[in-house]
């Protein structure tokens, strides 16, 4: 029971990888908010169970206040905020919208400001001498390189991460760490919508045979899992990793360790 | 004239990259000393060619002394000598790391040691190092290692040498060389293998010495006197994309 007596917010807490966040930090024995836009969230699933709902679009300062004023009636601290929600529009610049684009950033990065501004009191107020407070994004490994047709994703993430070192660097001092999961390929709606998109499938191929072909590239031969995801977010969250600040953790198989490689 | 009076001594330079480079230094006015291996090469009239193993330490003693006795400075040196085994590391010998770490790590390390004090508080060392230094190619354990201990020691260098010699490293990516088309020779499908690597590319195309040889150049001469302890990556933009695509499965 790594976060006892801790409380915890995640948004995009119903989704596929929130989820996972929100019920390993409860069997960790974390109080825990899942925020998201609706109780069932991305997968539509109905699980009251995972975590506390709290009705949040993180792209609305007003909501955000609210959520925090709950939070602050009702537990007055927070030890761990994750910035798990994110949104991914599948398009070059010159087909994404003015709109599309505002969007990308009001939910990735807007809402990871906005959240991060107005939980800060509440992290503070986490703050002892034995334990310090974690804020976690939500960065990519698109964040350090290009997957094509993903430009407006890309570039949200890239900003994620240098925000993830400037908060690291102004709040280190406060006793608050901040760092960003950057993950790889990872089995969610989102993954799935993408191996569903246009011009995903390469010539004749199935949905099967592009995600045979997709863990191939990978060096552990698999694509992630949510659960993969929340092990790390766990132990960032925990003060097991009271010296971990400021760093971008790259979790995608071994995916981008590795040039492009040559067909033999 | 952007090296007008200068003299450049470049490793490995008789072919590929190095004679890019070499090429390239001569147009732009330097004077330029090319070693390699091979007791004889085919390098371009301007430039004199000299035999030297980069990797003992002795004959690179030796033929810096040679050096100074005809040359009182040397303004640019371009460590490019390399060599590559493809093996991984449990099939990595002893010969093996020797002849690896040797050229590339330890051949970089006695030629910085050597021209450095030749530099005269002015210089610019710019080393070969690689994409792969940075992110592996598979089954190349020694060589992808001994380029990481180049990028390395470029920044050292940088650092304890600044601020009168600059150090950068260049990282190439796939340039047309031999090595490339031997690749492409090995493959099931040598034309299905090189439409899939040109898919890669976000430039459509290969490198050729020419593109790395205009980087050395500008790293060279004094219009980069700002830039110390980096490292330049030309490889047409294949590592800014992810090597995952699945539009080529």
């Amino acid at each position: 029971m790594k976060l006892q007596g801790k409380t915890a917010l995640v948004t995009g807490g119903r989704g596929g990888i929130g989820r996972a966040i929100v019920s390993r930090f409860q069997q960790e024995g974390a109080y825990v908010y899942a925020a998201d836009l609706s109780e069932q969230g991305s997968l539509g699933i109905e699980n009251q169970e995972c975590g506390h709902f709290l009705k949040l679009d993180v792209s609305s300062e007003e909501n955000v206040k609210a959520a925090f004023t709950r939070v602050t009636e009702e537990q007055g601290k927070l030890d761990i905020l994750v910035n798990a929600a994110g949104i991914e529009i599948e398009k070059t610049i010159e087909d994404t919208t003015l709109e599309e684009w505002n969007r990308s950033f009001a939910v990735n990065v807007t809402g990871t400001f906005l959240t991060s501004k107005y939980a800060l009191p509440l992290l503070r107020a986490a703050v002892t001498e034995k334990s310090t407070a974690s804020l976690i994004n939500f960065g990519s490994y698109d964040g350090f390189i290009a997957d094509p047709g993903l430009a407006a994703y890309c570039a949200t993430k890239g900003a994620v991460h240098a925000l993830t070192r400037a908060m690291a660097c102004d709040h280190g001092p406060q006793g608050i760490r901040v760092n960003a999961i950057c993950p790889g390929y990872i089995d969610t709606p989102m993954l799935q919508s993408f191996f569903e998109g246009e011009g995903s499938g390469g010539e004749g191929g199935t949905i099967e045979s592009l995600q045979q072909a997709v863990r191939d590239v990978h060096p552990m031969r698999n694509y992630g899992t949510p659960t993969d995801i929340a092990n790390l977010v766990n132990w960032l969250a925990s003060d097991e990793a009271r010296y971990a600040s400021g760093q971008l953790w790259v979790l995608d198989g071994g995916l981008s360790a590795q040039v492009q490689q040559m067909k033999l | 004239m952007k090296l007008a009076g200068k003299l450049a001594l470049i490793t490995g330079g008789s072919r590929g990259i190095g004679l890019g480079i070499a090429e390239a230094f001569v147009a732009a006015g330097a004077e330029v000393i090319v070693c390699g291996r091979a007791a004889a090469a085919d390098v371009p009239h301007q430039v004199r060619y000299q035999q030297l193993d980069v990797a003992n330490t002795t004959a690179v003693t030796g033929f810096i002394e040679h050096c100074i006795g005809r040359h009182r400075r040397i303004d640019i040196l371009v460590n490019n000598a390399g060599v590559q085994v493809e093996k991984n590391v449990i099939e990595s010998t002893d010969d093996d790391w020797d002849q690896v770490m040797g050229v590339n790590a330890r051949g970089t390390f006695n030629m910085c040691r050597a021209v450095i004090p030749l530099m005269e508080n002015k210089g610019s060392i710019i080393n070969i190092g690689s994409i792969s230094g940075a992110v592996a190619d598979p089954g190349m354990a020694l060589y992808n290692a001994s380029k990481a201990f180049v990028h390395g020691l470029t920044r050292s260098i940088a650092v304890d040498h600044g601020p009168h010699i600059r150090c950068n490293a260049i990282c190439p990516g796939w340039i047309e060389t031999g090595m490339l088309e031997a690749g492409f020779a090995a493959a099931s499908d040598p034309e299905a293998a090189r439409r899939d690597a040109l898919a890669r590319h976000p430039v459509r195309r290969f490198g050729k010495p020419e593109d790395v040889a205009s980087m050395a150049l500008w790293l060279a001469s004094d219009e980069s006197s700002f830039a110390t302890g980096q490292l330049f990556t030309i490889d047409g933009g294949m590592t800014a994309s992810s090597p995952l695509n699945p539009a080529l499965f």
